[in-house]
């Protein structure tokens, strides 16, 4: 061992400067024995528990043995006195990572605070968000016999009565939605039939819930972790079966006008970034005006997208959740000077104009009759302009999405031919591929690898025709997308009588005349991050600023404007509105499942006819069987959805914090404990006796939660069927002292765990027959043999023996193969209703990655070793790092404690010799 | 009784798709798990989790009396959402 005079001399400085005198890692028995007694004696300790409750794994237990007190009547003043004690301090849902050991004999241990999203001070316990909770996940602490719920307390007792909400971060779906929507929270909660509340979850983000319930190009849909299963999930379509139903319901939307707060904000644009932006502002107390130039508000959502799409009446029914918060909207206004509102008593301005002007062809022959540009003639259908369409060839330039549209447009007006022209293939459009592949369906044709060179007129200077030079693909730029370059020589003339461009849109500052910055590209210029322009009280976002978009984006960018003009109108810093937690791994959340059952996609419900002649919508709603079936099919990539039930219902304003992180701080430390337990044997690694294929055969750690007092069913009761068992069969030694899995130890309590568990099923079900196949049964301690004979008077059945395997009967009933070694060794075979594993122990790797790889040595079978057990126990080949409870091997209850006080006593020990100088930090009496 | 066993995490996310069949299914009167698995047509032993999960949070409660035949009767206690 190290020379410890020396470094006691080395420490001097080191040792005012400790956080903490000791480290103990893991609270279960061990770990809150050997803090209580350090504490006891004045040292302040850090624990560090990685679950939400101290307790480890005997708060979970039934009764112990031998006195058959209940374990949690004697865990719990245990586990209370240690969160209680002056000297210690105790961090649950909280990690090491890494213990590094310092020059001066110190550690500096970097140690992380998950992030519980429930403020730990203000919760009470009440478990109201657990109730309320929509994500249902296995409970470990219940053996995965029962599910619990994302929020949840951890056991009944658990110390500290706090909620925990489990959260891994933001679900794929939910973090690729640029307007902020919690995607996965609307589908948990159609999934639990909170239809209303999957309605206003969205309105929280957007009064446009109808609408992107239907025209939204659903970026969460292209992120689903079940698309690479069998399929996403219809998150758009859920979103818009939400919305059908409040709109059918009759109800209001729930939201009341807040008392205004004396500031007023004007708003250029009613599209759906200044849409959303009037309405976030309006909830928080503003008096907003929207501005529109056009007739009718609701910018592209009614003067672009065509309503087989999108319905006029779905998004006149969205934007009477805009006014219905007092928001004024003035059709036919056009602001020239949006800074020049503020004279008008406006507080701030937001310019959301987007890009309603379409990009010219930039050919000879642009100015004949017969050319428009895509959003033109999209807008002029919309108003109600005549357009002659009926009988023509008309022909979409472009590749996009407003091409799409036009040309979908053009086949229900009555185009006599509709072709789309665009200079590359098929792969490269711009558009949502949904959108290409129903324009075909619908008729439209496609002309591939052609860019328009001139538009060829008739004698009255009407179109003819588009005279295109023929493309061909090149290589792939930097961005992966392939170039296109001219085919020298080349020439096609398509025929046309109306040619619309729709090869791109611009905003149009026109009207403004300078008086708003604009950049080279022709857009607005204002700060990405806070929206705000040159003039500090004119702000502008959406379309307008970053150039054609969608609707989801322009929503995200309408809810940030919102947000920073209300900072700015606060004199509050600017900061990140964007705090979503990181997206979860998909291949991760795979991999907690070992298998999949596939299921089906919804169909995608739209009806489409090859010669479209009405603007009906096309897609069909869910219906209600679909839409339970489908958000059934969402895994919880994230497990918690963000649903919001919990926050509504947690009684403590402030409490639950959804979006809270976690906390790594590196803490230097004169000391260490390693008190991380043991592990079960997994049952399945005994494949003859069934365990993961037939319901019941059941491990003892199962059978112990069934006989707690918090058991997860009324009774004793078999897993298969919800029956009462009349005859339970033990098989001991399962995973202990086996050679085939490589464990030759005898794990010390299951003996001992099995002869109580049979005492206590005697008790509580009195007509049931139990019999316990063993080998030895190995009863050494204090009263211990004497608890053995009692189980067999009380009429348990020991018979010794090896089991070979077990078979399921169609009944669920279980047939054991044995060696009956008292009776000659015949191999019998005997029925029970439930037969019980007694798993054994293995070690804890956890422990070792606590330090650097091999620093802390483990002894052959991989516990923590102990390299004088017998005269040191406790201590470890690290200076300053000690063993305590099961993490150094198999031990009872007992044991542990009397191991934990042994481990207490050695650093306390260290303490004293690495510092004789030096007052120990705060002494607090106990 | 016996058949394919699921992923455990995947029986135990459909509780709330599987709630309101077993309220329908219970509103005739109480039934032990074999007979809901019936009236649902669904595994008896994913039954059990979806049974036991709704007696933890407040839908269901046994009936005290022990039935014949080793099964306990359940029945929904009014909670609604
Ligand atoms: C079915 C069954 C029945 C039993 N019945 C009895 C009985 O009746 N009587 C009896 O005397 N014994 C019984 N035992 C044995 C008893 O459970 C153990 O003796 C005791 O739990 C050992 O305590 P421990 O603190 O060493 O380990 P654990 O109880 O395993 O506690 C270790 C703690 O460390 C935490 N942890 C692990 N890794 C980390 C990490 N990296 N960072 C932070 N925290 C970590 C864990 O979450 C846990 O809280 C039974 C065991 C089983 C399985
Ligand atoms: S947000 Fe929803 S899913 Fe998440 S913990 Fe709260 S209630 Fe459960
Ligand atoms: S499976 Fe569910 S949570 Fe995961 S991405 Fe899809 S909808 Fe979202
Ligand atoms: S509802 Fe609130 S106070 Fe009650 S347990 Fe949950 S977080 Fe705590």
């Amino acid at each position: 061992m190290t020379d410890m005079t020396d470094m006691a001399v080395a420490r001097d400085a080191a040792a005012t400067s400790l956080d903490y005198d000791v480290l103990v890692v893991g609270a279960g028995i061990g770990g809150m024995e050997s803090a209580l007694k350090l504490g006891d004696m004045g040292y302040k300790v850090l624990l560090v528990e990685k679950e939400a409750s101290v307790g480890g794994k005997m708060i979970l237990l039934s009764k112990v043995f031998p006195t058959l007190d209940c374990a949690s009547c004697i865990s719990t003043p245990k586990m209370a006195s240690t969160i209680h004690h002056a000297n210690i301090t105790p961090w649950t849902y909280a990690q090491v990572d890494k213990i590094r050991r310092t020059a001066d004999g110190t550690f500096t241990a970097t140690v992380t605070q998950k992030a519980r999203h429930v403020d730990i001070d203000s919760c009470t316990g009440c478990q109201k968000c657990e109730m309320a909770c929509t994500v249902a996940v296995p409970d470990q602490f219940n053996a995965d016999l029962v599910g619990r719920r994302a929020a949840h307390l951890t056991f009944p007792q658990a110390v500290p009565k706090k909620a925990v909400i489990d959260r891994g971060g933001s679900s794929p779906c939910s973090f690729a939605c640029p307007a902020g929507i919690q995607a996965h929270g609307y589908v948990s909660l159609i999934r639990s039939g909170l239809d209303e509340e999957a309605f206003r979850l969205v309105l929280d983000a957007t009064p446009l819930v109808g609408t992107l319930g239907r025209a939204c190009y659903a970026p969460c849909e292209g992120e689903c972790t079940r698309g690479s299963l069998e399929g996403t999930l219809p998150i758009r379509r859920l979103k818009r079966f939400a919305s059908d139903k409040h709109d059918a319901s009759g109800k209001d939307n729930g939201l009341e006008r807040p008392a205004p707060n004396g500031k007023r904000v004007a708003i250029v644009g009613s599209g759906p970034t200044g849409l959303t932006a009037a309405f976030q502002l309006a909830k928080l107390g503003y008096g907003v005006k929207v501005f529109e130039a056009a007739p009718v508000a609701g910018g592209f959502l009614t003067l672009g997208i065509p309503s087989y799409r999108l319905p006029e009446a779905v998004v006149a029914r969205d934007i009477e959740n805009v006014t219905g918060l007092g928001v004024e909207i003035a059709v036919n206004s056009m602001v020239s000077d949006p800074a020049a509102l503020k004279a008008d008593g406006f507080d701030a301005v937001l310019v959301a104009t987007g890009t309603h002007r379409s990009q010219g062809l930039g050919v000879p022959g642009e100015d004949r009759l017969g050319v428009m540009g895509g959003t033109d003639f999209l807008r002029k259908m919309k108003l109600g302009q005549a357009i002659e369409v009926k009988g023509k060839k008309v022909v979409v330039v472009g590749g996009g999405n407003v091409a799409m549209d036009a040309a979908r447009t053009a086949r229900r007006l009555g185009a006599s031919s509709v072709t789309v022209a665009y200079r590359r293939s098929r792969d490269e459009m711009p558009a949502h591929h949904v959108e290409s592949a129903d324009a075909e369906k619908e008729g439209v044709q496609f002309h591939l690898l052609v860019a328009p060179a001139e538009i060829v007129g008739n004698s009255a200077g009407a179109v003819a025709g588009l005279r295109c030079t023929q493309m061909r693909l090149g290589a792939p730029d930097a961005s992966g997308r392939r170039s296109v370059e001219p085919v020298q020589g080349s020439s096609v003339t398509i025929d046309a009588d109306l040619i619309i461009a729709a090869i791109g849109m611009m905003p149009d500052t026109s009207m403004f005349g300078g008086r708003v910055a604009v950049e080279k590209n022709g857009r607005l210029s204002s700060d990405k991050a806070t929206c705000q322009t040159a003039v500090e009280h004119v702000f502008a976002a959406g379309d307008a600023v970053n150039g054609p978009t969608d609707i989801t984006r322009s929503v995200g960018e309408g809810r940030k404007a919102a947000h920073q003009i209300d900072a700015w109108l606060n004199g509050r810093e600017f900061d990140n509105w964007d705090d979503r937690l990181p997206v979860v791994d998909k291949q991760a959340v795979l991999a907690r499942q070992k298998a999949f059952t596939l299921s089906a996609p919804t169909p995608d419900g739209t009806q489409l006819e090859p010669a479209p002649a009405d603007f009906r919508e096309i897609e069909a709603p869910l219906t209600e069987a679909e839409a339970r079936r489908s958000s059934g099919r969402c895994i919880d990539c994230a497990v918690c959805s963000e649903c919001g039930e919990c926050v509504a219902a947690c009684p403590v304003d402030g409490c639950i914090d959804l979006r809270s992180t976690a906390k790594t701080s590196d803490l230097k430390v004169g000391a260490v404990v390693v008190s991380t337990g043991f592990k079960l044997f997994p049952a399945d690694l005994k494949p003859q006796y069934g365990y993961g294929k037939y319901q019941n055969v059941i491990t003892a750690m199962q059978m112990d939660r069934l006989l707690a007092p918090t058991r997860p069913f009324n009774t004793v009761l078999r897993p298969g069927d919800g029956k009462v068992p009349d005859r339970i069969a033990y098989v001991l030694c399962t995973g202990s002292r086996d050679k085939q899995v490589d464990n030759p130890l005898c794990s010390r309590f299951c003996c001992m765990y099995s002869i109580k568990q049979n005492q206590l099923i005697m008790g509580a079900l009195p007509l049931a027959d139990v019999t316990v196949h063993y080998m030895d049964i190995r009863a050494p301690g204090k009263r211990y043999d004497e608890f053995y004979e009692q189980a067999k008077a009380m009429g348990a059945n020991y018979v010794k023996g090896r089991v070979a395997d077990i078979t399921e009967k169609p009944d669920g009933n279980l047939l054991l193969k044995y060696e009956d070694i008292e009776n000659g060794g015949a191999i019998t075979e005997s029925e029970y209703d439930l037969v019980v594993l007694a798993v054994g122990v293995q070690p804890n790797r956890d422990a070792e990655e606590l330090f650097g790889v091999g620093e802390l040595a483990l002894d052959e079978w991989h516990y923590v070793n102990e390299p004088e057990e017998d005269m040191n126990p406790g201590q470890t080949n690290i200076p300053g790092v000690y063993v305590a409870g099961a993490a150094s091997g198999a031990k009872d209850i007992a044991d542990s404690i009397v191991h934990a006080g042994a481990a207490a006593a050695q650093v306390a020990a260290h303490l004293e010799r690495t510092r004789p100088a030096l007052p120990k930090i705060e002494m607090v009496p106990a | 009784m016996p058949g394919a066993n699921r992923d455990v995490r995947e029986v135990v996310r459909e509780e709330a798709v599987w709630r309101p069949r077993i309220l329908a299914a219970l509103a005739a009167g109480p039934m032990t798990v074999p007979e809901i698995a019936a009236a649902i047509d669904a595994p008896v032993h994913e039954v059990v989790f979806w049974v036991f999960g709704m007696r933890r949070y407040g839908w269901l409660a046994e009936l005290k009396e022990s039935e014949s035949g080793g099964y306990f009767r359940y029945e929904p206690t009014g909670r609604v959402s």
